[in-house]
């Protein structure tokens, strides 16, 4: 496992270098060559993580994702946030963020992941919309109701 | 002395003192919480600081530094969890400690001796750091330029357990660090024709992800979903037997002098000191055997010896400008983000912002002495009765504010989090994230002062290594980069032989 995940791991490094090294042909001067330089060295790199794993014999096991089903629900639900958060609203995507993803990842007392996002949310809107006043994406629903009345 | 006078006088107004408290208590409550860490802490503040005092910012960063490597004690102590990776050596002696039913004596002892290591800390930064910057007058391009590669090529070493991977991790930072419009030719580089990356990758964007979100998904893969009950945080009241504080003072100051020397080398980090420490106070014990099994002097020596390494590992990063771990990156950062430059300069230029942020790092060192206490510990201690899961999306939450409100940019939250899924694999793989950090904030430097000193030279390149600083510079880098495969070929040449 830990063999194959280095092998892997070098190619990409190998990969990212050469096409960092190829597209700082491009750039004129020094601008161009330092990139370059640096493109070639982690091609190297990469190439002896990659050879290094090739001839080692022994292949121990290294876990690369102890619960996958979990990790891809946080990774979904995080992207599913970003890709909400400025048409919903900030504190509307935060809002189901906290409600939601303890669920998903098996949380089962609803009214006490009720009550801990309806506290957690009430403080950050406390520290950074009153205390901090940081711009955050406009909620829709106020929009919606700004409009509508 | 005035510089420091004027520096107390800065730090002891209503809003530095207000930020050293608050983030204090805010700090031992981070490193009291399992899956959350003082690097991650500082990350999501960043970004949060853009509007205020830069001694306020950094005030916030001391208080969290510091409080969380006492915090990590905690969990420590109470159920062998080491709240931060500095505090696993904590766990040798507390744990044991906590089981006899000495949990507040060990909490206490844990606390005195994070303030002593913290404040001895303070006192050489204060000291070392102006002797050290006044050095760097003599330095031209070239000896900047390999301080640049020196610092990452020592943590790319150092960090992890396998050094061609740190050493490729800081080229990738600075091949990142050369995203956007070069600052000397004027030419766009790796900017794929979006008008978002002209300005490069944002740092702190970069940083959150790579620091805040792997933790996360870990705290998601482990999925806590009762936290811990109230029998297991009750703590009972044991008194200090007659000249048991008295012992610990031989173990605080070799302790402290461990810490300190740890700190100021680049790559290693409170872990490395608290062991170090522990080790040291075992074999000077008159009763080794006793270690491991709830001595207090262990708690003392590891306690001590990792926040002996927290100022002290700003010595480098405040008189040269490399960073000797991530906090002290987060905190170049923090004065890059207002307006400074980190760098060899930033001593002479700035006196008072320097001054003033030793200063809030002795102060915070002597809160955890009036904070710290067994009040604040039993109130933090009851925080690991939430449940794990709900901190996932807590965290993110955070990750998302602070990201967002640097450019107020929804393409910063894809990065943050592209960001972190590679960090989360990097790390799995045993490719250490410090280097790219230290890369990106390194390489433009590294980059300007090499094309700088060709400029000077008309273009030797044999400019860079006859200079007598900038040689020796060159030879340790040389060093530091081969040592590691010369040791690996030695044991290896040694295995075959047996």
């Amino acid at each position: 496992m830990e063999r194959r995940q280095d092998i892997v791991l070098g190619a990409v490094f190998t990969a990212l270098g050469i096409a960092a090294a190829w597209m700082a042909t491009s750039y004129s001067g020094a601008g161009g060559l330092y990139p370059m330089v640096l493109g070639v060295i982690l091609t190297l790199l990469g190439a002896v993580v990659a050879a290094r794993a090739i001839r080692s014999g022994a292949d121990k096991e290294r876990v690369l994702i102890g619960a996958p089903v979990k990790m891809v629900t946080a990774i979904a639900a995080g992207a599913l946030y970003v890709a909400l958060v400025v048409p919903l609203g900030f504190y509307t995507a935060s809002f189901l963020l906290m409600l939601f993803l303890p669920i998903a990842l098996g949380f089962r007392q609803g009214l006490y992941a009720l009550i801990v996002a309806v506290v957690f949310m009430g403080l950050v809107y406390l520290v950074f919309s009153v205390l901090l006043e940081k711009p955050l994406p406009r909620e829709a629903l106020v929009s919606l109701f700004g409009t509508g009345g | 002395m005035d510089f420091y006078v004027s520096a107390l006088a800065n730090v002891l107004t209503f809003g530095p003192l207000a930020a050293m408290i608050g983030a204090t208590l805010l700090g031992v409550f981070i490193g009291a919480l399992p899956g959350l860490n003082p690097v991650m802490a500082i990350a999501l503040l960043l970004p949060l600081t853009y509007s205020m005092e830069p001694l306020v910012a950094l005030a916030m960063v001391a208080g969290i530094y510091n409080g969380s490597m006492y915090g990590g004690a905690i969990p420590a102590i109470l159920l062998r969890i080491p709240g931060t990776p500095a505090s696993i050596a904590t766990t040798f002696d507390g744990f044991p400690m906590a089981d006899k039913g000495e949990a507040a004596k060990a909490l206490k002892i844990a606390c005195w001796s994070s303030a002593v290591g913290g404040i001895a800390s303070a006192i050489a930064l204060m000291t070392v750091g102006p002797l050290l910057a006044r050095v760097t007058l003599f330095f031209g391009p070239a000896e900047y330029f390999w301080i640049a590669i020196f610092g990452m090529a020592s943590v790319g070493v150092m960090v992890g357990s396998d050094p061609i991977k740190g050493i490729m991790a800081a080229v990738l930072g600075l091949l990142i660090g050369t995203m956007g419009i070069d600052s000397l030719s004027g030419q766009a580089r790796y900017t794929f024709e979006q008008t978002w990356l002209l300005g490069g990758l944002d740092l702190i964007v970069v940083l959150v992800g790579l620091y805040a979100l792997p933790p996360v998904l870990q705290l998601a893969e482990k999925c806590d979903l009762k936290g811990l009950s109230a029998a297991q945080l009750k703590l009972t009241d044991v008194p200090f037997k007659r000249g048991e504080i008295r012992g610990l003072f031989p173990t605080w100051l070799r302790s402290s002098g461990i810490g300190i020397s740890v700190g100021i080398l680049p790559g290693a980090g409170g872990n490395i000191a608290a062991f170090l420490s522990y080790n040291a106070a075992k074999n000077a014990s008159k009763e080794p055997d006793s270690f491991g099994k709830g001595n207090p002097q262990g708690v003392a020596a590891a306690e001590c010896g990792n926040n002996a390494d927290n100022a002290a590992s700003m010595i480098p990063a405040l008189s040269l400008g490399i960073p000797g771990n991530v906090v002290a990156a987060l905190v170049l950062s923090a004065l890059t983000i207002h307006g400074l430059q980190p760098g060899p300069q930033l001593f002479h230029q700035n006196p008072g912002l320097v001054g003033g942020f030793m200063m809030e790092m002795l102060i915070t060192s002597l809160l955890i002495f009036l904070l710290g206490g067994a009040v604040a510990t039993r109130v933090f201690a009851q925080f690991q009765r939430l449940p794990g899961v709900l901190l996932v999306p807590s965290i993110l939450i955070l990750m998302c504010v602070g990201v967002y409100v640097i450019n107020g940019r929804p393409v910063d939250l894809w990065v943050m989090l592209a960001a972190g899924v590679a960090g989360y694999f990097l790390e799995k793989v045993n490719v250490p994230l410090a280097p790219i950090i230290l890369g990106m904030i390194l390489g433009p430097m590294a980059e300007q002062s090499v094309r700088r000193a060709l400029l000077i030279s008309r273009g030797d390149a044999t400019e860079l290594l006859t200079r007598p600083i900038s040689a020796t510079l060159a030879i340790a880098t040389l060093l530091m980069i081969t040592w590691p495969i010369v040791k690996a070929m030695r044991s290896r040449r040694a295995a075959a032989r047996t």
